[in-house]
């Protein structure tokens, strides 16, 4: 964009949201250059905090009338470069948008604003006996806005589902600055499901200035377990049997021996290193039926080969529990300079399938691989170690993500669970969708955002992304 | 009554698969004919009655079991399988599709995905777009397209299943769908109890929200419940509150247990029926919105606590109204035998919808006998919802109108 476009628009910004909200400076909008995706970067023009819907009406009316690119951030926490500003233009960030306007027990509802962070709600509802059930592991940073873009995940999805499943209604501006209200604090509203296609459309079909949330009740009880297997092969066959009987649990994680070292060495729980893998299984609900559960949990995990099954002694241990595993990320700077984790998912009965390619794929490259991941779901999430001094090794990375996660295709899944396609899996979506399908995206992207300024080049290979040729994995976090 | 003889068609095309379907659509978007795609015809008087001539696309030939990966819980199959075929099938693995509809034995899975139909089990387990995971549908200009996949989490792509759920057909004909299962649940008990008056219907719902009981339906009933397990604990009350509960046989004494004593607390006492007692209440439930010859059946929803002041003004409105209310969804399905002296527009335009919109809901007509009457402010209500922007969806995916033309919400 050149400069003086570039004064112009400031000046025209700041007229709605004050100088103090606009940033333009690159030192400043350098920030800006990346999400969690660091593959890829480049700087917006200018970054906008707007203060109410309103306001990003009025940015996009201005963004419009100039002919430049737009779109949303959130806390920016997201992992397939969803917040990519591709191609410059004007960022709008909402982390000042961050009121929760109602909690509402009674209704089972609350309203929030985008820049809510997901768990100030949970903090909020602290007492009422409710809780809002989405929460990906970056719970602590990212917010609401953003996991209503990705349609976040984490690791109780298995039971509660993702955050499609608890949003009643959003506002949202559209891509031609008008403000619109579509459904609201009732579950049914008459028309399309508009709510239901934006939630997760990546920023690419609207604004969203605030969401009705569904709340859900607090379980009565947990019992959070942790079984220890000799062999990776073991564990998921006992997912498959927890599952096959009749168990839905709360969440049902699995971590291998790489990533236990980590995490161990982090966090001195007291994991056994000498297992192959674990199991982080939680059930929770009536009291009354709890041991019940854990004991069938406990003989499943037995008769498929489970050395032990721990169980949380008490709410501390259970919170430490999964302070390891959401954290589990942080812990991987101990084991390597630098890593790059994908999200593909399978049918959970090809679990024990698609490890074994892993493991192979790894060989084959040169690379190790440590997984950490939602395995109730079939959704994996293999870390790929690597020092990005060595070319030769990003490329072996790029080139064994690109084979697991086909790996995934061809076992009848998909290369993203949670974290979106955002710009880095456009060049799969050829793959998992027919031309057909993409053209139909495609006219549902014409029909909300027709001149393709809001969020360009991101998610669908059809609205103008070329396929980004990646060189530099990195260092990423994930969910 | 037929599709026939309901819908402005003199024909019905039955496609044996895909690829005839697609043929079939491909002929109409050619000759510029109006599709009216069809199921097990359950609910045709859904939607402002149909004018342009045109044909009917049945999926009745389309009706395949694709996919049936048990200990994955998902299961693919084609549109014009009968729910209840599709709950046999589950079943002999023990397993199930927690969605309701009347006459299951007739109304297929994509029609029940078409209007979104649910029943009282989406207290516990929610609607149709929590198990819609893949779709397969041809859109007005015969381009065969799907959405999701056959995982049950996958953010890839835009989300077809929930833009289809509920479209009426009126954006593509939904031909396959993917969804994600549940185990049957071991056991099931309904809990039954006369309300005395108003008051203490809310503050009972109210105090349902605290419960430490998780009810997988909560139901508010008024006017006679021809059903014997309920005209025997029927007294003068003003309605009957049934709570379902489903879960282990542990789980359930406890839960049965507990909601009496809470009952108890609160002056209310009724029986626990279980075994086939629940099962024909249940069946009550599952078939109340088609039940009987109504001339006027609409769907309410609002916020919860808005659903007793809406029940008690509608039935001063019509004192013979029947009334099934999932309560704890604030939604209220109410059926009129005969049309109300004031007329249908004034009824629902003048009155019902004003008084959902107090409540931050809506009405829409399920089915009505005036067809006359059934404008589309009628029939889908308020002048704030954002019919436009719908419109500009359906125009990309039906360009020529071809598809259920005139029966949605588009303006």
């Amino acid at each position: 964009m050149i400069q003086a476009t570039i004064s112009h628009l400031v000046e025209q910004l700041r007229s709605v949201v004050g100088s103090e909200r606009v940033l333009s400076s690159h030192s400043d909008v350098m920030v800006y250059e990346c999400d969690g995706f660091v593959i890829e970067k480049n700087c917006p023009d200018v970054v906008v905090f707007p203060a109410t819907a309103d306001q990003v009406s009025k940015i996009v009316d201005i963004c419009n009338e100039a002919d430049v690119p737009f779109l949303p951030r959130g806390a920016g926490t997201s992992l397939a470069g969803g917040c990519l500003p591709v191609g410059g233009g004007v960022m709008i960030v909402l982390t000042r948008m961050n009121e929760i306007l109602e909690i509402n027990v009674r209704d089972r509802y609350a309203v929030v604003e985008p820049g809510v962070v997901n768990v100030w709600l949970t903090q909020a509802l602290k007492g009422s006996g409710y809780h809002y059930a989405p929460d990906p592991s970056s719970q602590g940073a990212c917010t609401i806005g953003g996991n209503v873009a990705t349609n976040s995940g984490g690791p109780h999805t298995l039971k509660y589902g993702v955050t499609v499943n608890h949003v009643l209604g959003i506002e949202a501006v559209l891509a031609d600055g008008s403000i619109v209200q579509i459904g609201g604090p009732a579950e049914e509203s008459p028309g399309l499901d508009l709510v239901g296609t934006i939630v997760g459309s990546e920023g690419t079909l609207a604004i969203v200035t605030k969401v009705w949330v569904r709340l859900t009740r607090n379980p009565q009880g947990y019992r959070t377990m942790l079984g220890i297997f000799e062999s990776v092969e073991d564990a998921t066959n006992a997912i498959s049997a927890i599952i096959g009987a009749g168990i839905v649990p709360a969440a049902l994680e699995m971590m291998d021996q790489g990533i236990l070292v980590a995490v161990e060495e982090a966090f001195q729980f007291g994991f056994p290193l000498d297992a192959q893998a674990i199991l982080l299984i939680e059930v929770d609900g009536l009291e009354a039926g709890l041991d019940q559960q854990r004991q069938q949990i406990v003989d499943l995990c037995m008769e498929n080969g489970g050395r032990e099954v721990r169980l949380a002694a008490d709410d501390r241990e259970r919170q430490k529990l999964w302070k390891c595993r959401k954290q589990a990320f942080g812990a991987i700077g101990r084991l390597s300079p630098s890593y790059c984790t994908q999200d593909g998912v399978v049918p959970r009965t090809q679990l024990p399938t698609i490890l074994q390619r892993i493991m192979e794929t790894g060989t084959k490259y040169g690379i190790r691989i440590v997984n950490v991941f939602h395995a109730g779901d079939g959704n994996i999430h293999p870390i790929l170690l690597f020092d990005e001094r060595d070319s030769d090794q990003v490329r072996h990375v790029l080139d064994a993500s690109a084979e697991i996660l086909q790996a995934c295709l061809d076992l009848g899944g998909s290369v993203t669970g949670e974290h979106g396609i955002g710009v880095e899996k456009i060049s799969f979506m050829n793959q998992m969708f027919s031309e057909d399908d993409l053209k139909v995206m495609d006219q549902l992207r014409i029909a909300l955002n027709p001149e393709n300024r809001l969020s360009p080049n991101k998610m669908l290979p059809t609205a103008g992304a070329c396929g980004l040729e990646q060189r530099h994995p990195a260092r990423r976090a994930a969910l | 009554m037929s599709a026939i003889e309901q819908l402005p068609i003199n024909e019905i095309r039955r496609p044996q698969d895909q690829a005839e379907l697609l043929q079939a659509v491909q002929a109409c978007y050619e000759q510029g004919l109006a599709m009216y795609p069809l199921g097990g015809e359950t609910a045709l008087a859904f939607g402002i009655p149909a004018r342009d001539q045109g044909i009917g696309i049945s999926l009745s030939e389309i009706n395949q079991v694709v996919d049936f990966p048990a200990r994955d819980l998902t299961v693919t199959v084609e549109a014009g399988l009968s729910l209840a075929s599709l709950q046999t099938t589950l079943a002999a693995e023990g397993l199930c599709l927690p969605l309701h509809v009347p006459d299951a034995g007739q109304a297929t899975v994509g029609g029940m995905v078409a209007t979104n139909a649910n029943g009282p089990a989406r207290y516990g387990f929610g609607t149709v777009r929590d198990y819609v995971i893949g779709i397969h549908a041809v859109d007005g200009t015969a381009t065969a397209f799907q959405g999701g996949g056959r995982v049950v989490k996958n953010v890839a792509g835009y989300d077809f299943c929930k833009l289809l759920t509920g479209s009426l057909g009126s954006l593509a004909i939904i031909s396959q769908v993917t969804f994600k299962l549940r185990p049957t649940p071991e056991k099931w008990v309904s809990l039954v109890c006369q309300i005395p008056d108003w008051e203490t219907a809310e503050s009972c719902l109210a105090e349902l929200v605290h419960s430490a009981v998780t009810p997988t339906a909560v139901e508010l009933l008024t006017g006679p419940v021809e059903l014997d397990v309920i005209a025997e604990v029927q007294g003068s009350g003003v309605a009957t509150l049934v709570v379902c509960c489903s879960g282990t046989e542990v789980e359930i004494g406890w839960m049965q247990q507990q909601l009496l004593q809470e009952w108890q607390s609160q002056g209310l006492r009724g029986p626990a029926l279980s075994g086939r007692e629940h099962e024909a209440l249940w069946q009550y439930l599952v078939e109340f919105p088609g039940a009987g010859s109504n001339a006027l059946s609409l769907q309410a929803s609002m916020i919860p606590s808005g659903v007793v002041e809406f029940i008690r003004e509608l039935q001063q409105l019509d004192p013979q109204a029947l009334i099934q209310a999932h309560a704890g969804n604030g939604v209220v399905v109410a059926k009129m035998p005969e049309l109300p002296a004031a007329g249908l527009t004034e009824v629902v335009v003048g009155k019902l919808q004003p008084l959902a919109r107090r409540h931050q809901g809506n009405v829409v007509i399920l089915s009505a006998k005036e067809v006359s009457a059934l404008t589309h402010r009628c029939v889908w209500g308020g002048t704030d919802m954002p019919f436009e922007l719908m419109g500009r969806v359906k125009k990309r995916f039906d360009p020529k109108n071809l598809l259920n033309p005139g029966r949605f919400v588009y303006p």
